[in-house]
């Protein structure tokens, strides 16, 4: 592919269409890189009589095919075929003279080459070479759309890469992220190794394989962020990120050295924020982002295609280009928690060049009420998932009833509750404690006989319950029934305890009793007690 | 005991999110690359299941491997695996999910290892107790044993297989202590799909026969193993046969034998049992002598017979197979060092497990028992049986931590203790005991993350080195030759290399190759082996029978990888002799002293064979450093012998960066002269 850059200015303005000439022509013809760069400044004069609104440029028809940026190109290796240890030759075939539909009083052609080594190159005009620099004329007075062929056959030995197809993917997210990833198809497009490829030369001789690729650099946005870089067997661990200021710099290194005619394929993704990208103005949104971005210098793409990926529910796309490009129809994408499916807008362009990194602008609509869908989405799942369980928790499906179950359930509510209650009588033998010391102090009979009193009639209750429980368990068949009887049976004994030790204190209090035999007493009586409590404890461990 | 039942909830999700964990964090550094040989297979297969679906999947003909025989997948692989990966992949795809199938096969593995651990801890707890189940969930959620095959990206059978195993046995328990057909269909459906999944339902088919056997003899015949082993046999049996790869073996091969000669025991046993009630003492003592020596007889003659041809079999099998069998290090009896490797504290502690399960008996404790003492038996055989034998240590460890901390812990939460063992055991020794028993489990667990990290969770795709100050080198060669090969060579070229290489070169490269992991046909892989230890011209003769377009060999000499090509040199030349016993002898490539060397003293059958020189084409010239003269070999420190290689038939067609890859064209035949061709 060639590529040619234009700058001119009008020399006088007040003529006619049919008479503009080319005064003076300066082509500058860059044949170092792969790419061969034509930049021609004219200086244009009118000698007709009316005002000129346009001039046109023209291109030799052979180029058009090949023509990727008002440019293109017949720079072909020569031999086709090389071994590991030769160089590249290439020939490029061109014009002499600018190919215009004006005549041209002055015309010089500089041709700069890779290398000092030509072969051969066609000697119009006796050209003069000097080093890397072939100058040709000046040519006076060329007539319009003259051709002639300029031949130039030498060594250039920068690395031939072609991109066969890049597939840039860029998915908006309205939670904040942009996420781009391009796949890529490189080929090395210059000679075609011939024969074996020996490691050992390559690592040996610097020279060996000198057009061979072994790594370019991409620059990536300053706010590329996650960068990956791999293909269908996984990451490739060659690469090397670096940071700048104003952008981010992978050294892709692919897996093996490319050679003539070899091709690899890789994949490279990042993430990008999008406040730097997306724009929006109530329900508008307008997403402003390169459409093809660097993937190496000079590089040359045969062929692109862009999906944009819209977030679920983006209404009144348009798509604003730099250049006109194919828009294929739009698809539909699904990822996570989609529901009706993404938008994806797919356009495609061949023969691309590093001049069309340009932006491409998106507008859409997008209520922004359906950012709450998918969370709302996932709240409902979770919200239905926890009700069936709820509702299978709860509820019985069992298709027979399973009896001895049933029992095992009533018995085991009827322990639990006798074991409340007799814990709950154990409570009032302390209380009955506190009355009995309080009453040693104080000497209150009066308060001593209402707090018996409270305890026989709590008790009795107690008891009762706790009796009419025993006969649920007897009822239902169960032999916890028996170990509630001896329970009961242990804390009659424990109650004769306690009403003792109170006779024992209202004995002491009225002097009945000596104070050391009343202690000696009181520590039988509830080193007694403890046994019985302890026994209790036991038996409704057991339970 | 509430309380404990959500602690033990938590330990158990914890043991589980440990887990995962440990696993994820592999991933961190190696990202998606897939690491063994058999995964390869395993993940190109279930691709081709999700883009093709299931009944292409069952019909598929690989026309890509055993060139130019061709391989039938479909009826020849377990497909647990792969359908179990498929179906989670449509699942969350249908719910708008769109995990890609590579992702959902590497996290594959770590998921059903989780799965493992609860399904360890139902059966510990069905055997033991509720806190043994926690500590061998906890246990072989760590142990080295298994983690070998639950990283995430070992997408491997074993991975599932265990946890069906696991399964399976639990509910067995179940079943046997339940009598109910409900857990022994549920029994079943965990055995149906163990079968689907790995080879290794030949251990569960074996041992449940064993514990109902055992179980008679144990004069602990009872209903409820009637039911349980009746519903198992047939259901499991039909089951099973549906699996194309099983088919009809389960009925007809000597290793599924016993488990019908179980059942009929079982059936007369029982039917016996019928009698007795029915019968006057005196008639049932003659029947039952008739009986017995009638089924004996029977039962005696059929298991010589069928142990006969069984064996016979075994042998042919055997003899035809040993050099290929015995070339994979997985097969090699196990050492002491790998059990304490992949076990460490457990196999110490898993004996005492077995004495308190055998102390205390009952009929879930015999199958333990029988479990444990099989598969010690089975991974003393095999290093790759292992894996059979870790659950079962990691159950009876736990068995035996929990006794002793419930001897020496439990106490204290007691509100009474019978003061008999209270003077027996004074808070000295108690505290002492515990501090031992977790001294060794955090030894354990120290030990467990060391062999996560070093040994398990490298890729043997790729290799890392370390430089001076310890920043990591990789070493990606194997990726960079396959991906050349993928790239760079016509879609349908034929690659020949060793076995040990076809399914990576199936998966990564997407190349047909001629023998592969999947050793069913020896004679072909022969062949191969042939080629390899020809001379040029008698493997190009070979290679061109076979239209072969590549040559892969492994080479470690550079860098000084032990596991390349000429280390494994000499199983390709037995392998090749046992076809071909006329062409190769395996004491040629010797020296006279009998020794394989690669230096000048080698033997001159080895030195000018196609391995050797594909091996050292061009390294005579290769100056490693400078204390060593030129082409020096540094897995097998020396000089090479042949150095002034040239190669007639091949051409070298790419070397990878540290010439561990080294692929070799095949030349098409020379045009004729033009002027014979007048």
């Amino acid at each position: 592919a060639w590529q040619s850059g234009v700058g001119g200015h009008l020399g006088g303005l007040s003529v006619s269409a049919g008479g503009l000439v080319n005064e003076e022509v300066k082509r500058t013809v860059d044949l170092s890189t792969h790419l061969a760069k034509i930049t021609t400044e004219l200086v244009l004069s009118n000698q007709g009589h009316s005002a000129v609104q346009s001039f046109i440029l023209s291109v030799e028809p052979d180029l058009a095919p090949h023509l990727a940026y008002i440019g293109a190109s017949v720079k072909l290796p020569f031999p086709t075929h090389i071994t590991q240890a030769e160089r590249q030759l290439v020939v490029f075939q061109g014009n002499h003279y600018l190919y215009s539909p004006y005549p041209t009083r002055s015309q010089t052609t500089r041709v700069r080459l890779a290398s000092k080594t030509v072969e051969t190159y066609t000697k119009l005009g006796n050209p003069s070479k000097n080093d890397e620099i072939i100058e040709y004329g000046p040519f006076r007075d060329v007539p319009p759309y003259s051709e002639d062929t300029m031949k130039i056959h030498y060594e250039n030995n920068t690395p031939f890469l072609t991109i066969g197809s890049l597939t840039r993917t860029i998915e908006v997210s309205h939670w904040g992220n942009i996420a781009v990833e391009e796949t890529i198809d490189l080929r090395h497009t210059g000679a075609v190794l011939r024969g074996a490829f020996s490691r050992y030369d390559y690592q040996r001789q610097s020279d060996s394989g000198i057009s061979s690729i072994k790594s370019f650099k991409t620059i990536l946005p300053a706010s590329a962020q996650d960068v990956y870089y791999r293909d269908e067997i996984g990451n490739i661990s060659t690469s090397h990120l670096q940071v700048l200021d104003d952008s981010v710099e992978v050294e892709v290194r692919p897996r093996f050295p490319l050679f003539g005619g070899w091709k690899t394929h890789y994949v490279i993704g990042y993430n990008l924020p999008s406040y730097e990208y997306l724009y929006t103005l109530g329900d508008q949104y307008a997403l402003k982002m390169r459409l093809v971005d660097h993937v190496y210098d000079d590089q040359v793409i045969d062929s692109l295609t862009v999906k944009i990926i819209l977030p679920e529910g983006a209404r009144n796309i348009h798509m604003d280009t730099p250049y006109k490009i194919d828009r294929l129809p739009n698809q539909l994408h699904y990822t996570y928690l989609d529901t009706f499916g993404r938008p994806v807008l797919v356009v495609t362009k061949d023969n691309l060049v590093e001049h069309h990194i340009q932006d491409v602008v998106v507008h859409y609509n997008f209520n922004k009420i359906l950012m709450l869908q998918e969370p709302l989405l996932v709240v409902g799942a979770f919200y239905i998932l926890f009700f069936t369980v709820i509702i299978y928790v709860r509820l019985d499906f069992a298709i027979t009833k399973d009896p001895a179950a049933e029992v095992r359930m009533k018995v085991a509510s009827i322990t639990e509750q006798v074991l409340t209650l007799v814990n709950k009588r154990l409570g009032l033998y302390r209380h009955m404690d506190e009355v009995v010391n309080r009453y040693k102090q104080s000497r209150d009979t009066g308060a001593l006989n209402s707090g018996r009193k409270t305890l026989e009639a709590d008790h009795r209750t107690l008891t009762n319950e706790i009796s009419s429980l025993q006969a649920r368990l007897k009822a239902e068949g169960s032999d916890l029934a028996e170990k509630v009887g001896e329970v009961q049976k242990v804390d009659s004994q424990v109650k004769e305890l306690v009403c003792r030790s109170c006779q024992e204190a209202e004995r002491l209090v009225a002097g009945k009793v000596k104070k050391e035999a009343y202690i000696e007493n009181e520590k039988n009586l509830s080193s007694k007690r403890q046994e019985f409590v302890g026994r209790i404890d036991s038996l409704l461990d057991a339970l | 005991l509430t309380k404990f039942g959500t602690e033990e909830k938590k330990m158990l999700k914890l043991s589980w999110s440990i887990k995962l964990n440990i696993q994820v964090l592999l991933l961190q550094f190696y990202s998606k690359i897939v690491f063994c040989f058999p995964f390869r297979f395993n993940y190109r297969s279930t691709h081709h299941l999700t883009s093709n679906g299931f009944y292409e999947f069952l019909n598929w003909f690989d026309e890509r491997a055993w060139y130019p025989l061709g391989r039938i997948v479909g009826g020849t692989v377990y497909p647990g695996l792969m359908v179990t990966a498929g179906l989670i992949h449509y699942v969350l795809n249908l719910l708008h999910i769109t995990v890609h199938i590579r992702d959902v096969c590497v996290f594959l593995a770590p998921v059903f290892s989780g799965l493992t651990s609860i399904s360890t801890f139902l059966l510990t707890r069905e055997l033991w107790n509720q806190g043994a189940g926690l500590l061998a969930a906890c246990f072989i959620a760590i142990v080295p044993g298994y983690i070998s095959r639950s990283v995430a990206g070992s997408f491997d059978n074993e991975g599932i297989a265990i946890f069906a195993l696991q399964f399976t046995y639990y509910l067995w328990v179940k079943s046997v202590k339940t009598g109910s057909v409900f857990w022994a269909i549920g029994c079943c459906l965990s055995y149906f799909y163990m079968v689907s999944a790995w080879g290794g339902y030949v251990f569960i088919i074996n041992l449940i026969p064993l514990h109902v056997f055992v179980l008679l003899l144990m004069q602990r015949f009872s209903r409820r193993v009637y039911i349980a082993y009746s519903t198992f046999y047939i259901i499991g049996l039909v089951l099973s046969m549906q699996i194309p790869f099983v088919g009809f073996q389960p009925i007809r091969t000597s290793e599924h034998m016993a488990a019908a000669g179980v059942f009929v025991l079982l059936q007369v046993y029982a039917f016996l049992q019928y009698l007795k009630d029915r019968l006057t003492r005196q008639e049932f003592q003659t029947l039952f002598f008739l009986g017995v020596a009638l089924a004996a007889g029977v039962v005696f003659l059929s298991v010589i017979y069928l142990t006969y041809t069984g064996t016979n079999k075994l042998k042919c099998y055997a003899k035809i197979h040993i050099p290929i069998i015995a070339s994979v290090s997985e097969h090699q009896p196990t050492t002491w060092v790998s059990f304490f490797f992949d076990l460490h504290i457990l196999v110490c502690t898993f004996p005492a497990g077995l004495w308190f399960c055998i102390k205390n008996i009952n009929d879930e404790r015999v199958f333990v028992a029988l479990y444990a003492i099989s598969a010690v038996y089975f991974a003393g055989v095999m290093v790759r049986l292992m894996l059979t034998l870790t659950p079962v240590v990691c159950m009876l460890s736990a068995v035996a931590f929990s006794c002793v901390f419930e001897h020496y812990l439990g106490d204290d939460m007691k509100r009474q203790s019978p003061p008999a063992e209270d003077s027996r055991l004074g808070p000295n020794i108690k505290s002492i005991v515990t501090m031992l028993m977790l001294m060794l489990l955090m030894m354990f667990a120290v030990h467990c993350t060391w062999v996560t990290s070093n040994a398990y969770s490298s890729p043997s795709v790729v290799l890392a080195s370390y430089n001076h100050d310890g920043s990591r080198n990789i070493l990606d060669d194997f990726r960079e030759a396959y991906y050349w090969l993928r790239q760079n060579t016509d879609e349908h070229a034929r690659v020949m290399s060793w076995w040990d290489y076809g399914y990576q070169i199936a998966g990564m490269a997407n190349r047909t190759t001629l023998v592969d992991n999947n050793t069913w046909n020896n004679s072909h892989i022969a062949l191969v082996g042939k080629a390899m230890s020809s001379n040029e011209t008698a493997a190009y003769e070979i290679m061109r029978s076979l239209d072969v377009d590549y040559v892969l060999i492994i080479f470690g000499g550079v860098i000084g990888y032990s596991g390349d090509d000429i280390n494994k040199f000499l199983w390709m030349v037995r392998i090749a002799e046992g076809e071909h016993p006329r062409d190769i002898r395996e004491s040629d490539y010797f020296t006279p002293q009998g020794e394989f060397r690669v230096d000048k003293a080698g033997s001159p059958t080895l030195l000018n064979c196609l391995m050797y020189k594909m091996s050292y084409y061009r390294f005579g010239e290769m100056q490693l450093d400078f204390r060593t003269p030129p082409g020096f070999d540094r897995t097998r420190n020396a000089e090479i012998g042949n150095k002034d290689i040239k190669l007639k038939h091949l051409e070298e067609a790419f070397t990878s960066e540290h010439w561990l890859v080294r692929i070799y064209k095949v030349k098409k035949l020379e045009n004729r002269d033009r002027t014979s061709s007048l």
